[in-house]
C-alpha cells in the first residue's frame, strides 16, 4: 500500500512537473486539462499552513505534525440571486461527496430584506418617495468530522470558485487535546500564599 | 472614385469566435465600398485569446464616397454547429467565463418577454452575460477536480465516529470565522475572534477547585451543559486571541486550586449551594423534636440520634431539594410528605 502509494505520488509529480513546463494549449485530454487548472492554481500559492501540503510543487510530503480536526465546519454563503445559490449549493455538495466529506446539513435561512424609502425628488415634493430594497439569500452547508488538510483542500476549490456577488463565511469549530499544562494542578492545595507562577 | 485620403491607417483586428487570428489591414489603398449601415465589431470577453481592437473608418455617413468601408466579413458558422453531442465540455468551459452563445449548444431564452412573446434568445442577450454561470462547474468537471485533489485531502480518523468519543478525547473546542467576500478591503474584523469551550467535567477539579472556578468565570459558564465559554477578542490577530484564551484557561485552573487565606472567612451568603448542615432548618427541627419528647432529656447524643433518624433525614433532603432546585409541584410535596412524617401527623 504504501508503495503503492509512492508510486502514484511519483507519478502525480513527473505529471505535475511536466504540466508546469509545458505551454501547450489544452487540447488533449480533458483529464489533463482539469489537473493542469487546478493544480496550477493550488501550486501558484507560495504557502500553506498544515503539513501534507508542500511549497515545491514536486510532491507530496507527509510530516510528523499533527493535523487539526474540525469537529464542524459551517459554510454560511450570502447572495442577492437565489438561483446563483441553489447552483452553488449543487456544486459544494458533489464536491464534499467526491472528496469523501462528511455533509451533515444543507439549510436556507430566511432572506433579509432591507428596504429604504427615499425621496424621488432631488428638491421638495415630499409626498413623493421611492422605494428600494435589497434582499439577501443564505445558503448554510454544515460539513462533521474533517481533517484540517481536507478542510483546507475543500475550501480553497470552493472558494475560488465562489461565483460574482457571491459572499462566504465560514465558522470552523476545532477539537483539540487538554493541553499538558492543565491536566495537574501546579501545586498541592495548603493554605499559604504561594507564589504565582 | 472610392479613395482612402492620405494619412490615413485603420487597423482593424478582428476576432472569430474560438481561434485567434488577427488581421492586420493596413489601409492606403482604395476599396471597394460595400454598402453597410454599421460595422458590427466583434466583442468577446474570452480570456488568453486576442485583442479586439476595432477603429471605425473615419466618416459617419456612408452615402459620399470620400469614405469606403472595409468589406465587412461575414460571421461564420457559430461553433456549436460543429460540437459533438459526446463532446468533451471540461475543454470548452474550462474556467470560469462569461457566457458565449456561439460556444454553448443550449436554446436558452432569458430576460422579459415582450408582450404575447416569449423572452429574447440567447443571442446577444446581455441578461446571460451578467449572471455568472456555472458551465464550468459541470459534474463531469466537478469530477475530475475532485480526482486531482484527492491527494492532498487526509482522512478523518475512523476510531472517533460519533460525537461524545470526540468529545472524551478531544473536550477544548476552539471555534474562528473565516469570511470570503468582494469589497474595498479583504480584511474583516470579526475574523480575529476566538472561542474556546471546554467541558468542567473533563478537568482535573476537586470540589473547592470547581466552586472556586465557578465563583472566576461568572457569567461565561452555562450550567445546563456544563460548558465554559472563553471569547477572546481583545488582540489583533487570531494566533494571538487563541494563545490568549489558552493562557486564560491555565490561570484559571490553577488559581481555583490555591487556597487563600481569606478563603476561610467564607460566609453563609457565599454558599453556591444550599447546605443543611449548622442551618436554622435543622436547628428548627432539632429543638422541635427535643420539646415533643421531653422525657428523653437534653443531651448531645441524643441530638445525633434524632439527626439520624429516617424521617428527619428525608425533611433534610426535601428542605435541600426546595431551596436548592426552586418550587416546583413535585418538591413541595415531597417537603409535604416529609413534614407529615416527621411530625407524626
Amino acid at each position: 500500500m504504501a508503495a503503492l502509494m509512492a508510486v502514484r505520488r511519483q507519478f502525480l509529480a513527473c505529471f505535475r512537473l511536466t504540466r508546469d513546463i509545458s505551454q501547450v494549449r489544452c487540447l488533449g485530454t480533458s483529464f489533463v486539462q482539469g489537473k493542469c487548472s487546478i493544480n496550477r492554481s493550488l501550486l501558484s500559492q507560495t504557502h500553506f499552513h498544515t503539513s501534507a501540503l508542500v511549497s515545491t510543487p514536486s510532491a507530496i510530503t507527509v510530516t510528523e505534525e499533527p493535523d487539526t480536526l474540525f469537529q464542524k465546519v459551517v459554510i454560511l454563503v450570502k447572495g442577492h440571486d437565489k438561483a446563483v445559490l441553489d447552483s452553488y449549493e449543487f456544486f459544494a455538495s458533489l464536491a464534499a461527496k467526491e472528496l469523501g466529506i462528511n455533509v451533515s446539513k444543507v439549510s436556507e435561512p430566511r432572506k433579509d430584506i432591507e428596504r429604504m424609502t427615499l425621496l424621488k425628488s432631488v428638491h421638495i415634493f415630499k409626498k413623493h418617495r421611492v422605494q428600494y430594497e435589497m434582499r439577501t439569500h443564505y445558503r448554510r452547508i454544515e460539513l462533521s468530522h474533517i481533517t484540517g488538510c481536507t478542510a483546507q483542500v475543500y475550501l480553497e476549490y470552493i472558494q475560488r470558485n465562489l461565483p460574482e456577488g457571491v459572499a462566504m463565511e465560514v465558522t470552523k469549530t476545532s477539537m483539540e487535546k487538554v493541553p499538558d499544562h492543565i491536566l495537574e494542578p501546579m501545586w498541592k492545595p495548603k493554605p499559604a500564599d504561594e507564589p504565582n507562577q | 472614385m472610392n479613395f482612402v485620403p492620405f494619412g490615413i491607417r485603420s487597423y482593424w483586428v478582428k476576432m472569430a469566435t474560438h481561434s485567434s487570428k488577427a488581421l492586420f489591414c493596413v489601409g492606403r489603398t482604395s476599396f471597394s465600398y460595400i454598402g453597410l449601415s454599421k460595422s458590427t465589431s466583434r466583442v468577446s470577453y474570452a480570456t488568453a485569446l486576442s485583442v479586439n481592437n476595432s477603429h471605425r473608418n473615419k466618416g459617419p455617413s456612408d452615402k459620399n464616397g470620400r469614405f469606403p468601408r472595409r468589406p465587412k466579413r461575414e460571421p461564420g458558422e457559430p461553433r456549436t454547429e460543429k460540437m459533438a453531442p459526446d463532446q468533451d465540455w471540461t475543454s470548452v468551459y474550462p474556467a470560469a467565463t462569461p457566457f458565449r452563445p456561439n460556444s454553448v449548444p443550449l436554446p436558452v431564452r432569458m430576460g422579459f418577454p415582450v408582450k404575447g412573446g416569449v423572452p429574447p434568445q440567447k443571442k446577444g442577450n446581455l441578461e446571460l452575460i451578467k449572471i455568472p454561470n456555472f458551465l464550468h462547474l459541470t459534474p463531469a468537471a466537478i469530477r475530475k477536480h475532485c480526482e486531482a485533489l484527492k491527494p492532498f485531502c487526509t482522512e478523518w480518523p475512523s476510531a472517533l465516529d460519533t460525537d461524545p468519543k470526540c468529545d472524551e478525547r478531544f473536550p477544548v473546542k476552539i471555534e474562528s470565522r473565516e469570511f470570503v467576500s468582494a469589497g474595498p478591503s479583504i480584511r474583516n474584523p470579526a475574523a480575529r475572534v476566538v472561542q474556546l469551550s471546554i467541558k468542567l467535567s473533563s478537568l482535573n477539579l476537586d470540589d473547592h477547585a470547581r466552586k472556586k472556578m465557578l465563583k472566576l468565570v461568572g457569567e461565561r459558564y452555562c450550567r445546563d451543559t456544563d460548558v465554559l465559554t472563553i471569547r477572546a477578542d481583545s488582540c489583533p490577530l487570531r494566533q494571538q486571541n487563541y494563545d490568549y484564551a489558552m493562557y486564560l484557561l491555565t490561570v484559571l485552573y490553577h488559581e481555583s486550586w490555591k487556597i487563600e487565606a481569606w478563603e476561610a472567612e467564607k460566609t453563609v451568603a457565599d454558599m453556591e449551594e444550599y447546605m443543611w448542615e449548622d442551618s436554622p432548618s435543622q436547628r428548627n427541627i432539632v429543638e422541635l423534636l427535643m420539646r415533643m419528647k421531653v422525657s428523653e432529656g437534653d443531651g448531645q447524643e441524643v441530638r445525633e440520634q434524632l439527626l439520624e433518624r429516617r424521617d428527619v433525614q428525608e425533611y433534610k433532603d426535601s428542605v435541600t431539594r426546595l431551596k436548592n432546585e426552586g418550587e416546583s409541584e413535585s418538591s413541595m410535596l415531597q417537603y409535604k410528605e416529609a413534614v407529615k412524617k416527621v411530625l407524626n401527623v
